[in-house]
């Protein structure tokens, strides 16, 4: 993959990325660490739930997202970390066997006010299942370095 | 622990609890799952970068939050889940061998217009390292079950 930086993420970008594969196993599995209540964990008490079966965490979710973005965003380019997250929404929840893919926006791109190197991207994420249902949406900011000058000359 | 209900929960109650401590184990198998960067997940990379050394996914911390959340704060019985959270900011670097504990504070709550049968609770929440630093903070949304339909 060809290496992006903050100048390669102009305002109005899309792209989708993703086949993230769910499973009963992988969401029992966080949230018996991280999230143990009983839609999370206990198929037969899910079940009796309002949401007739085990559900994912959010932080699951977002969890899933975040390796979808550091895969295909973040890897290949001078990311420097994130300061936040500005909204995060879990529309509906996620379920076993699904597959979910992340639509990309870029919202804003602002330069770092002191520091010449580098700037801030916003982006928008929505994660979508195999029948385009929304699952989640995120607005968060990463920052990343700026296309190192011997670069930009050749 | 009797159920706390809506009508339970007060603008400006703030409790503090949780004490977890990350190992470089748990926090190198999450990223490894979840967030596979190098500062995460590759003690010589990490050894590179400003923090010069492993640091935990920013993921990591939110999820090791709603641990302590769900044992100490989140009644089950009454809880109806959340819709989102918002300015979720990650302020310092949460590193190996760090002991979180998470601060809660109610801002506001709101009754369901539609639905009195429940409310939205809003609340501030902030993590904290054993040196009283907020590694992580954001603003919460919680709703839940009222337990009459009117205050």
């Amino acid at each position: 993959m060809t290496m992006r930086y903050f100048e390669d993420f102009k305002v109005g970008d899309t792209e989708e990325f993703g086949n993230y594969k769910t499973s009963q196993e992988d969401i029992i599995e966080f949230a018996t660490e991280f999230d143990p209540q009983p839609f999370h964990i206990d198929p037969d008490a899910a079940k009796e739930h309002f949401f007739g079966g085990i559900i994912a965490s959010g932080w699951h979710t977002g969890s899933m997202l975040m390796r979808m973005i550091v895969d295909n965003q973040v890897l290949a380019s001078s990311s420097m970390g994130s300061p936040g997250i500005d909204e995060l929404r879990w529309i509906q929840p996620v379920r076993p066997s699904e597959i979910l893919n992340a639509q990309s926006e870029v919202l804003s791109s602002t330069p770092h006010k002191y520091k010449d190197d580098r700037g801030f991207v916003k982006f928008k994420h929505t994660i979508l299942n195999q029948n385009r249902e929304i699952k989640m949406t995120m607005i968060s900011t990463i920052l990343f370095g700026k296309r190192p000058a011997a670069e930009v000359s050749q | 622990m009797s159920t706390r209900y809506f009508e339970d929960i007060k603008i400006g109650d703030a409790i503090e609890y949780g004490s977890k401590t990350l190992t470089k184990d748990e926090i190198i198998a999450f990223a490894k799952k979840y967030d596979p960067q190098p500062f995460h997940i590759d003690e010589e990379a990490a050894k590179e970068t400003i923090y010069g050394g492993i640091i935990a996914s920013g993921w990591h911390t939110a999820a090791v939050t709603m641990r302590m959340m769900v044992d100490n704060m989140i009644d089950t019985k009454a809880s109806l889940g959340s819709p989102g959270i918002n300015n979720l900011r990650w302020h310092k670097p949460v590193f190996p061998g760090d002991t979180l504990r998470v601060r809660s504070e109610i801002t506001d709550k709101k009754r369901s217009k539609s639905r009195p049968t429940m409310g939205t609770t809003f609340g501030k929440l902030e993590v904290f390292n054993q040196h009283d630093e907020v590694v992580m903070s954001f603003d919460s949304i919680g709703m839940m079950l009222a337990r009459n339909t009117e205050d």
